[in-house]
């Protein structure tokens, strides 16, 4: 049980930061990212960064509401920049 | 017990509010990019996607055996811009299983809900790194799984059922993720203590909770950490009971909790012209303490006082692996570049005491490690040939050596 607590404890100090930094916004530094940016970085964390070639402009679309479920820490405008990139160089 | 629930059930209640906060930044260049979506060609938003591979491996008494191969579709359909839906039949030795089938509401930019069979959001690897075209390697770490436990348990990986609440909170130049779920859990085999938590029917009236946190500090991703738990009880609510010192007991409040951490960097570095990543995942998984029969033949180290029916363990088990790559991507040599080297290494510690871990020549209990170092050859960003040499070293000091190979078409 004394591990459980802790646990819990653990748990809701993280949310508690997780409340506090929401109200933190992504830097300009973030924001000013483009779409071929944030996938040379972000989309080769998990499998090698995708060829935008692969798929059509819809197929895109719905690999970008996949892609923010899995990965998670995307926003959906960050998504959409992405989505945008692939769809003009595919 | 209660209170972490009653605390998970308000977590999730806060959470829409929360980042409802945040969520007014950036909708007005979410509306700009919508605008453009719309006009993109072509109507259909369903994707059939996924993955097919063919492997054999070779050790010297079996030689040469082709004995992997399997298909895994995925069918994702987009069915508005708040509503997705995403499934996978998975056949990984011919038979047919549905993998996950998940219908996944977005609430706003920052959070979204989830409902139905879905990949456990615990630690990272069933999530996010176990599909066959991103397995690197032709095998997967050590997992406490059917390979080294008995009947077909699945301990931290594989789906659950229940509801998930995900989002991103944008924090600076960091990012931190978090998913919180809750699901039928774990039940426990009150033969043995093994615990399944792919339990597709709820096996008593409690629920499981858990959830995961994830934290890219640096603004340009390479570093993730996650951190997860979960919690739940195992133990049957019309279980058999059992006598301790005259008093009854049974399994029905038999809990199971796990934790585990994970941690992904990948970068690519100009100056070596290569990509390099570092992955790992470390995990430990908790069950009560309770007593089960002794099975035939098995020398206990704690029986039950005054009945040697009965035996009980710590009932801990741990596992772990850090795998490294490297991949000269930025060469201008085209097969150069596309040839990855991969380590990793893999430990597996099984709860000592109990009557179905690995046990040394003197019967007592330890850790199974395995090193495997691969080579992979990618013809594309999701078709390759994987090929590595696995040794693993079993409790009781015993080698074994296999030389692995695996095709892997994404498609
Ligand atoms: C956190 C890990 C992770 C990151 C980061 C990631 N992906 Fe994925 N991706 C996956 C997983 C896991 C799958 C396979 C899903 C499955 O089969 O269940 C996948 C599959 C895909 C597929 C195949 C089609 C599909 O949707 O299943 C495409 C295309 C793709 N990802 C594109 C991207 C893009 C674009 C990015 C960058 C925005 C990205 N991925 C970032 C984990 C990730």
């Amino acid at each position: 049980m004394k591990k459980i607590t802790s646990l819990s404890i653990t748990i809701i100090f993280s949310i508690g930061i997780l409340l506090f930094i929401n109200g933190c916004a992504a830097t300009e530094k973030v924001t000013a990212k483009s779409g071929a940016q944030i996938w040379g970085e972000n989309c080769l964390r998990c499998h090698n960064a995708p060829d935008p070639v692969d798929y059509s402009d819809a197929q895109w679309e719905t690999v970008g509401m996949h892609m923010k479920q899995r990965v998670n820490n995307l926003t959906e405008a960050e998504i959409n920049k992405v989505v945008e990139f692939l769809q003009s160089a595919n | 017990m209660k209170s972490l629930f009653r605390f998970f059930m308000l977590a999730f209640l806060l959470m829409p509010a929360m980042t409802l906060v945040s969520s007014a930044q950036d909708s007005t260049q979410t509306e700009v990019n919508k605008k453009n979506l719309s006009a993109a060609s072509g109507k259909t938003k369903m994707l059939l996607t996924g993955a097919g591979w063919f492997g054999f491996a070779y050790d010297k008494d079996a030689k040469l055996n082709f004995n992997s191969y399997g298909f895994a579709p995925v069918f994702l359909w987009k069915i508005s811009d708040k509503l997705f839906f995403e499934s996978e039949i998975e056949a990984p030795q011919g038979e047919f299983e549905l993998e996950f089938a998940k219908l996944n509401y977005a609430v706003n930019n920052y959070i979204s809900i989830g409902a139905g069979r879905m990949l456990t959001p615990f630690g990272a690897y069933g999530e996010k790194w176990e599909p066959a075209f991103i397995e690197r390697f032709p095998n997967n770490p050590i997992i406490p799984d059917e390979d080294f436990l008995p009947g077909g348990t699945h301990l931290n990986w594989g789906a659950i059922m229940g509801l998930d609440v995900r989002g991103r909170v944008p924090l600076g130049n960091s990012r931190l993720s978090y998913v919180l779920f809750v699901s039928n859990g774990p039940s426990l085999d009150n033969s043995n203590g093994l615990i399944d938590y792919e339990n597709l029917d709820d096996n008593n009236a409690n629920k499981q909770v858990g959830g995961r946190i994830g934290l890219l500090p640096f603004s340009n991703s390479c570093l993730e950490v996650g951190f997860s738990y979960e919690q739940g009880i195992a133990g049957n609510s019309e279980d058999s009971v059992y006598q301790i010192n005259s008093e009854w007991k049974d399994y029905s409040k038999v809990g199971a909790s796990a934790m585990a951490v994970d941690l992904n960097f990948v970068k690519s570095i100009p100056k070596i012209k290569s990509i390099i990543s570092v992955k790992g995942q470390f995990g430990s998984y908790m069950v009560d303490d309770a007593y089960y029969s002794v099975p035939e033949g098995f020398t206990a180290n704690n029986y039950a006082p005054g009945d040697s029916t009965l035996y009980t363990f710590n009932n801990t088990l741990q596992n772990y692996y850090a795998q490294f790559s490297f991949r000269p991507a930025l060469l201008k040599n085209k097969c150069l570049k596309n040839v990855e080297l991969l380590f990793r290494y893999n430990s597996l510690t099984e709860p000592k005491d109990a009557a179905w871990s690995e046990k040394d020549n003197n019967g007592a209990g330890g850790v199974v490690t395995r090193l495997d170092i691969g080579l992979c050859y990618w013809l594309n960003w999701r078709t390759g040939l994987r090929f590595a040499y696995e040794g693993t070293t079993h409790v009781n000091g015993e080698q074994s050596n296999e030389l692995l190979a695996r095709f892997v078409m994404g498609f």
